[in-house]
């Protein structure tokens, strides 16, 4: 309990009014709340524990699962069987991990009634929001590198380190072969934080975390089928989903890192875009009407 | 709740406007495109088919001594040859000394391409080999190139690259069938192909000439011949001449084959 106690870190306000705690006070307070709800523990257990048990699974089967990509040799290759469980989590497992935390984490001052507690006596606005987002997506992050070595490691020890079958049909040595998945895994990174800031904007704009939980997981499924009709391909880079693709070219021969480039542009514009909504609605927003 | 909905329903709409506006401003372009498929699937098949010799160890062949080529075609001569799609076809040649391509010089995939750039391709069994195969120490594998996934850069080279191939012209009839005035017809199919089919074809029942019919087909059709002089009562056979002007036949640009007629 000593975060409470915490002295404000700005030196340059003046002393003679009670100072205000600053933002990283805020930070320790929305992480505490984090901590001690058991959704986040059950989220980043189950992000270690579910892909040891998808990989046993999948690797019992005695059909590959050959329609997902480098499905085909996941029961025999474990660098395939980690690729084949990125492109399946990359479907809805990633934006559904973000938003179960980000979805909620301002809808949930609604729910509990606590915006004029937590406004009126100790913190500004703006900060309180920025120490959301910032916890928020540090979760998200939290989360994926831990599915990502779960899911590498038990790929790797249960089905093998053989060398893997690139996307040109090139043979690809295991050493190389692990720094590409691991740099796969990683390119998950900038669109599971747009979709954590879509999350964020709809848990401030319907100050209801189903909606906020729910919608991002909906519309990033919206925006995968959409990305996979035919004859509207120009609107593929301005999709959230389009970014989740971006690691084929890694596994491909010459390597291509175009669709990666476009991906930090067009996940780096959903995420401020979806921030300066979710920070204006909640600025001009009457608490006190509530 | 009901001003919530009625507000994500204009969001959806706004955000179908908005997309609207920016195909009508581009396009609607693919990158999904022949010249990339191309050479996408002749370095990734050359790859693989070096691993199957592997396998089955045939020495001497790389990647690059099959010298692959691939032409590939979206929908037949009705479609343009771009966009996504399960109804590509990609004719690919190649050089293997111990597996000799058949006389059109080609072997027909079949592709399933998604509009990220990936791809599906399965390969002509009979050239290729079957889904499993007997390695060089006599274990059952897969066979690498039966079927086989690949991706190719959506922003990549898309100069064409040149490669054409004839368009087979196949008779599909197995069976001659004789109308009531016993006069016959004979079914035959264009192949995918750069030139669709032309020529004649000539039939005859021993000494008797049924009649020679032109053919004009694009690629990816068929046609129904009919032959204008009955067969005589007693012939047991026809024998159809197919001689290519465009496109090629599967012996070559005269191709003689021979129909049993039914028992009368």
């Amino acid at each position: 309990m000593t975060s409470t106690d915490v002295k404000p870190d700005e030196t340059t306000s003046a002393a003679t009014r009670p100072a205000r705690p600053g933002f990283g006070a805020a930070l320790r307070w929305e992480t505490r709340k984090l901590r001690a709800q058991l959704r986040t523990k059950a989220l980043l257990v189950g992000a270690v524990l579910t892909p040891i048990a998808v990989v046993v699974i999948v690797h019992s089967q005695a059909r590959p699962p050959k329609d997902t990509l480098f499905g085909r040799f996941a029961t025999e290759n474990g660098f395939a069987m980690a690729l084949l469980l990125l492109g399946f989590a990359s479907q809805w497992v990633l934006p559904l991990l973000t938003a179960i935390v980000a979805g909620d984490i301002f809808a949930s001052e609604d729910q509990h009634g606590t915006w004029k507690t937590v406004l009126t006596r100790s913190i500004s606005r703006s900060k309180l929001f920025w120490a959301k987002t910032v916890v928020a997506t540090v979760f998200a992050l939290v989360a994926l590198v831990l599915l990502a070595a779960s899911t590498i490691a038990s790929s790797l020890l249960i089905v093998g380190h053989q060398p893997l079958t690139g996307l040109s049909g090139q043979t690809i040595h295991a050493r190389a072969a692990l720094e590409l998945v691991s740099a796969s895994w990683a390119s998950m990174a900038l669109p599971m934080v747009g979709f954590t800031c879509l999350a964020l904007l709809f848990s401030v704009w319907s100050r209801n975390s189903a909606v906020g939980i729910a919608a991002p997981v909906v519309i990033g499924l919206i925006m995968q089928l959409v990305g996979a009709l035919g004859g509207i391909e120009t609107l593929r880079p301005y999709l959230l989903s389009t970014p989740f693709e971006a690691w084929h070219g890694l596994l491909a021969s010459p390597q291509f890192t175009g669709p990666l480039q476009e991906s930090v542009i067009t996940s780096a514009g959903w995420s401020v875009v979806c921030l300066v909504a979710a920070f204006l609605i909640l600025r001009r927003r009457d608490i006190t009407g509530d | 709740m009901r001003r919530f909905i009625i507000t994500v329903l204009l969001a959806l709409v706004a955000v179908v406007a908005v997309s609207g506006a920016v195909l009508a401003g581009t396009g609607g372009g693919s990158s999904v495109t022949q010249p990339r498929l191309e050479r996408s699937l002749s370095a990734n098949f050359a790859n693989l088919y070096a691993d199957q010799a592997k396998l089955l160890g045939h020495t001497g062949i790389t990647p690059a001594s099959l010298n692959a080529k691939a032409m590939c075609d979206k929908g037949g001569a009705v479609e343009d040859n771009i966009g996504p799609g399960s109804n590509w076809n990609c004719l690919v040649s190649w050089t293997d000394p111990n597996n000799p391509m058949p006389l059109e010089g080609y072997g027909k995939f079949e592709v399933q391409v998604h509009s990220n750039g990936c791809y599906t391709a399965g390969g002509p069994s009979r050239l290729v080999g079957f889904q499993t195969i007997t390695d060089a120490k006599g274990n059952e594998v897969t066979n690498p190139v039966y079927e086989f996934d690949g991706c190719f850069d959506p922003k990549g080279d898309n100069t064409p690259t040149g490669t054409q191939f004839p368009s087979l012209l196949n008779v599909t009839t197995t069976t001659l069938v004789p109308s009531a005035d016993r006069k016959i017809s004979l079914q035959l199919s264009c192949g995918t192909g750069s030139t669709g089919c032309q020529g004649t074809v000539a039939a005859k029942a021993g000494d008797t000439d049924l009649g020679t019919v032109p053919v004009d087909l694009p690629e990816e059709q068929t046609a129904n011949l009919h032959f204008p002089t009955p067969v005589p009562a007693g012939a047991d056979s026809v024998t159809f001449t197919i001689t290519t002007t465009k496109g090629t036949g599967s012996k070559g640009p005269v191709t003689e084959t021979s129909l049993d007629m039914p028992p009368s």
